[in-house]
């Protein structure tokens, strides 16, 4: 029994002191549960489905009324949408403004969540093989969802925004003022450092700010659910109640090193300047 | 003279069921049940396995079984690496000091006593994560994940009693 508690402390001592080794040896064990996680998910999915489709039979009438409402408004937003867009791009190509579009690394399907009481994190099934890396943005539909934090062969690890351990730099939509939107290992976040003169109210929206090269700017994060004494209380955009299929966006913030060219040793870049 | 082999190899197959069904648990607590979301507390259905197992048949679930079960459990659950495993380790301590006071007694008795383990076990393992990330780890989602998990026993440890049943 001493064997093992002196190997449990000793693997503690490894985190304790931030070791890289169990961080790698966990990206690689999600590699080997997540055929078992699909296997078993396969008939909680179904259920699930079964148990919607049952709750929606009911209001199905209503439902499609609806729809049909919002399908007009979305037409319309569509045309001026497209025509914004049109603009949008001719007025980039005139001032000769680098795009902001960042493309999907991989599109994902949650395999399997972090039940325990310290993280909140989510398991996904892209890894190396997809073009995942660490630290790379993830979202769904609505917004923000987390990062990569460890990536194996085909699997990944996200740390959700909810998570204690993240901060995401945003900026408050309305007025533009930066702050950091802080993980509480609850369903919802926290506004850290923002000026105390700044009035802020229910229901602003918090996007990236692009600052910290994690996260490209823009990006939905949170919308203001309270304001308290010396306290802003956030509601996530993205869904994180229901997660299903995410997007792993391919990020860079500053071109990869060996992308940079290296400036030219002495000697060298007079005779680059002689080449023809 | 014969060396001694270990009593979990005298059931055969039968005798690897508490540990495989409880590796089935750790998965189980991975899988994005209900709404799927990452803030819904799981109950921590390996510990409960554990303490059921050792309650009733304690030589199937020896202490290198802990370690592993621990082992994966933090691989998986992305805790601090070791902290599932000295809980597995200290509730089979426990378990082995204490069976001879609660074994036989009614099953509320084993609910009150996991109950009360458990109690100890997540104030112990939020003193372990608050040490090892050196800061004071907020106590609600704890608190919420220890209320969880104790409620939850009596409802599996009944499933856990009629599959014993039928493979032991």
């Amino acid at each position: 029994m001493w064997l093992y508690m002196v190997l449990a402390v000793v693997l503690l001592g490894l985190e304790a002191t931030g070791q890289g080794l169990p961080s790698q040896l966990r990206a690689y064990a999600n590699d080997f549960v997540s055929p078992v996680l699909r296997l078993l998910e396969q008939p909680i999915r179904a259920v699930q489905a079964g148990l919607e489709r049952i709750a929606g039979v009911g209001d199905i009438y209503l439902e499609n009324q609806t729809l049909r409402d919002e399908n007009d408004r979305l037409r319309q937003w569509r045309e001026a949408a497209m025509q914004l867009s049109r603009e949008n791009e001719r007025l980039r190509q005139m001032l000769k403004v680098p795009g902001r579009e960042v493309p999907p690394a991989a599109t994902a399907r949650v395999i399997g969540v972090g039940g325990g009481a310290f993280e909140r994190n989510v398991l996904i099934s892209a890894g190396i093989s997809d073009g995942v890396r660490r630290n790379l943005p993830v979202v769904d539909e609505s917004g923000v969802i987390g990062r990569t934090i460890q990536v194996g062969r085909w699997t990944s690890r996200v740390l959700l925004v909810t998570d204690l351990n993240s901060r995401i730099p945003v900026r408050l939509e309305r007025t533009g003022d930066l702050a950091i939107a802080e993980g509480q290992n609850e369903a919802f976040l926290m506004l850290r450092f923002l000026p105390e003169e700044i009035v802020i109210r229910e229901g602003d929206r918090l996007l990236t700010s692009g600052h910290g090269g994690v996260f490209p700017p823009d990006l939905p994060v949170a919308r203001v659910s309270e304001v308290g004494e010396g306290y802003v209380r956030l509601d996530p955009l993205g869904i994180l109640g229901k997660l299903d299929y995410v997007r792993v966006l391919d990020y860079h913030a500053v071109p990869d090193e060996d992308a940079i060219a290296l400036p030219p040793k002495n000697g060298e870049a007079g005779e680059q300047e002689q080449q023809p | 003279m014969t060396a001694r082999r270990p009593v979990i190899t005298s059931f055969g197959f039968a005798g690897l069921f508490p540990v495989l069904i409880t590796v089935l648990m750790a998965a189980l607590m991975l899988l994005p049940i209900g709404s799927g979301a990452a803030n819904i507390a799981m109950p921590h259905l390996v510990i409960i396995s554990v303490f059921y197992w050792l309650s009733s048949r304690p030589l199937l679930m020896p202490y290198g079984a802990c370690a592993i079960l621990g082992f994966l459990l933090d691989l998986w659950l992305d805790v601090p690496m070791g902290l599932n495993m000295v809980l597995l380790l200290l509730t089979r301590l426990f378990v082995l000091n204490q069976l001879k006071h609660y074994k036989g007694r009614s099953r509320l008795v084993h609910w009150a006593i996991f109950t009360v383990l458990t109690l100890g076990l997540y104030i112990l393992s939020w003193l372990i994560v608050s040490t090892v990330y050196g800061t004071l780890w907020s106590v609600k989602p704890i608190a919420l994940q220890w209320g969880v998990t104790a409620f939850s026993y009596a409802p599996v440890a009944f499933v856990l009693g009629r599959m014993r049943r039928m493979v032991l």
